[in-house]
């Protein structure tokens, strides 16, 4: 058996679990009352569903199938106000969206979103009647794509591909700067989930699910200045992201509170969980507290003592994507 | 600077007959990395890169705002020591250098990068690309400076991007080409370091730096950088006694004002010399600057009038071919010395590097 003939076979049972898997219906009876939030819906009280699982990742690192379905499919479901994740799904991407799954691969294996993660979302998407051929996982290249673990894969199914210097050719000026975007975001793709993994930067101060955009534009190298505060908000706000972008997922199967983007083990811990909304600030806002306190468990000062606290969330939030005060946002139990 | 964009245009054609033949673009893994030669170690196996003032602070597989430099396992690497992507003949006057060997043709080279991000950047597919990004070949120091020879051109010009983000590479074409007589120059932004910059010194022969304007906030907001390095470059090019001109890009309603001009005029009679030529460019609109008009003549008058009457000598005009702010005329009698069109020398008088009627001694390097 082939590796993509493997993974279509694992996708589809993955597929077919999801959609069946009775747990899941559970997470429904403690859903949080309330007006759901839905993409774009701007809620005052935005909803960021946290769900951890001791068990999720194994003594030998490994990542256990099924707890990653269970908790992942909670945390969405409990984002975005359904019985359950293929409900969610439903909700939020329609059968005949083309669905990008922005992950980032930055740091190589042990600070990358985890390819089963990836896959276990497409599976998601697939369970809602998303066809595998609508489905992409990409990042900027083959190359940070395999060194995290992941398998190329061109199609049938799912395609799991690095945008390896393939831009448009239109430079699209945005806020304070101006960008080539990934082809295939600028021309193909209807909407997006940005997944990445729950981590330090050494610049912005936490590297999320907003920040994740940066790998899908051809010069992210020029926007660092000021702790990428001017840079971080208004390429979010740009329509190719902005108008698509439906969920937003932070992977915390591991997580690293100091040292990044880069991989640095010394910092890096077993977190065990997943954090998912629909609002991209909050949920950005939430996994900066996670790391703060993770900082402050391993006697780190605070990032606003080392001069980087995640300032793009505050303009981010100013620019109306979304809510960073945390004392409006709705944290719930996955 | 619309020479500039016809340079582009024409560089397809150009590569196809000269050493970009065989231009690729660098794929996965393509870049050959080569030990910068400006940096420090950090804790976490950061690096701080130390060629220009942004001072770069890299972890560990990441790059620079420049996107040439990579931190790889905890070292600082080049990814364009040898991977020219713009590679031309020019007249020398095209730098412009106008004050450096008339009439003299320089083989005219650049690298991918900039560390700057300016908003009217003529080269922005260049230069606002990683090096990846772009086609480029491998042409060794050595290959250069061949080349040079090859073509007739005495001159080496690190131009078109940015030389500072290609420092080490500027430096070894340098030296390879003195050995053989030939000379290196840089087209710069002068946003460099101290110490790169008095390395770099002892090896070229001449520096152009664009003053892209002299108010902090414009400059800032145009180029995302910091005015005070590029003044601090200009001052020390005067202390290595780099043969210096200033090329200043008028843009309109931008950084036009009289006030402006003259300040600027007087930072460069005090603080570089009353001698350096000066040369005010016409803006033309162009990548992220397109909802300006083209510079004024008269405003391009203006300001050589104005930098004029504050005590420089040598202020010409650029981009606006046939005009009489092309020539270089006797600051002693006033007679033209050196008559030129557009990019082109069309008449050379000058004996010795001097004045033939009033022997008044003119600055340059004219041999």
């Amino acid at each position: 058996m082939s590796v993509n003939e493997g993974r279509r076979r694992t996708l589809a049972g993955l597929a077919a679990g999801a959609a069946a898997t009775a747990p899941l219906a559970r997470v429904a009876e403690a859903f949080l009352p309330g007006a759901p939030p839905g993409p774009k819906s701007a809620p005052s009280r935005p909803v960021v569903a946290i769900g951890r699982r001791p068990a999720l990742v194994t003594a030998t690192g490994a990542i256990d199938a099924k707890v990653l379905e269970a908790a992942l499919g909670a945390v969405v479901a409990r984002a975005v106000g359904e019985p359950t994740p293929v409900a969610a799904f439903r909700r939020l991407f329609k059968p005949t969206d083309v669905v990008g799954i922005k992950v980032g691969c930055l740091g190589g294996r042990g600070v990358s979103t985890r390819p089963e993660v990836a896959l276990q979302l497409a599976a998601f998407l697939q369970a809602a009647g998303v066809p595998a051929d609508r489905i992409y996982v990409w990042d900027r290249t083959d190359r940070e794509l395999r060194a995290a673990g992941y398998a190329i894969a061109g199609g049938p199914g799912v395609r799991v591909f690095g945008t390896n210097e393939n831009y448009d050719e239109h430079l699209v000026e945005w806020g304070p700067s101006a960008s080539r975007f990934d082809r295939v975001l600028a021309t193909e793709l209807t909407a997006l989930v940005s997944c990445c993994p729950l981590k330090d930067h050494g610049l912005a101060g936490a590297s999320l699910t907003m920040k994740n955009w940066y790998g899908a534009i051809h010069n992210p190298n020029k926007l660092h200045d000021d702790n990428c505060a001017p840079f971080v908000p208004h390429l979010v706000a740009c329509p190719a992201i902005h108008d698509k972008l439906r969920l937003n997922v932070v992977d915390g199967s591991v997580a690293q509170c100091h040292g990044g983007p880069g991989r640095a083990p010394r910092w890096a811990w077993p977190y065990g969980g997943f954090l998912a909304s629909t609002d991209p600030v909050a949920v950005d806002a939430v996994g900066w507290q996670v790391l703060e306190a993770r900082r402050k468990e391993v006697g780190l000062p605070p990032l606003a003592a080392e001069g980087r606290e995640p300032r793009y969330l505050a303009g981010a939030a100013r620019l109306g994507l979304g809510v960073a005060d945390p004392a409006r946002i709705q944290r719930v139990e996955a | 600077m619309s020479g500039r964009r016809e340079f582009v245009g024409r560089l397809a054609a150009s590569c196809a007959g000269c050493a970009l033949a065989g231009a690729r673009a660098a794929g996965e893994g393509g870049l050959d990395p080569t030990p910068a030669r400006w940096f420090r170690t950090l804790p976490d196996g950061w690096v701080e890169c130390g060629v220009c003032p942004r001072v770069c602070r890299i972890s560990e597989d990441e790059r620079g705002t420049c996107g040439t430099r990579e931190n790889r396992k905890g070292r600082l690497y080049t990814l364009v020591h040898s991977r020219p992507c713009s590679l031309a003949i020019d007249p020398v006057e095209k730098k412009p250098f106008f004050h450096v060997l008339p009439g003299a043709t320089a083989l005219s080279l650049a690298t991918a990068g900039c560390n700057l991000d300016c908003k009217c950047c003529q080269n922005w597919e260049i230069a606002q690309a990683r090096p990846e990004q772009v086609p480029s070949t491998t042409l060794t120091p050595a290959d250069v400076v061949m080349m040079a020879k090859r073509k007739g051109a005495p001159l080496v010009a690190c131009t078109y991007t940015e030389p500072v983000v290609f420092s080490e590479y500027v430096l070894d074409i340098a030296v390879a080409g003195r050995a053989v007589g030939v000379r290196t120059v840089m087209v710069s932004n002068g946003y460099v370091q101290e110490q790169p910059l008095a390395e770099l010194c002892r090896e070229i022969a001449a520096y152009k730096v664009d003053l892209k304007g002299f108010d902090p906030v414009f400059f800032k907001q145009h180029t995302g950088g910091e005015l005070k390095y590029v003044l601090d470059t200009l001052r020390r090019l005067r202390k290595h006694g780099t043969w210096t001109e200033i090329v200043a890009l008028i843009i309109p309603t931008q950084n036009d004002s009289e006030a402006e001009i003259r300040a600027l005029a007087r930072f460069v009679r005090d603080e570089v010399g009353p001698e350096t030529p000066l040369h005010f460019t016409r803006f033309h609109p162009y990548y992220r600057l397109q909802n300006l008009p083209s510079t004024p003549v008269a405003t391009l008058e203006r300001c050589r009038n104005a930098a004029m009457a504050e005590g420089l000598r040598f202020v010409y005009l650029g981009n606006v071919p046939g005009h009489p702010g092309e020539n270089t005329c006797c600051p002693g009698c006033g007679k033209v010395l050196i008559r030129r069109y557009g990019m082109a020398m069309a008449e050379n008088r000058l004996k010795g590097g001097a004045c033939p009627d009033c022997h008044r001694t003119i600055p340059g390097l004219w041999t």
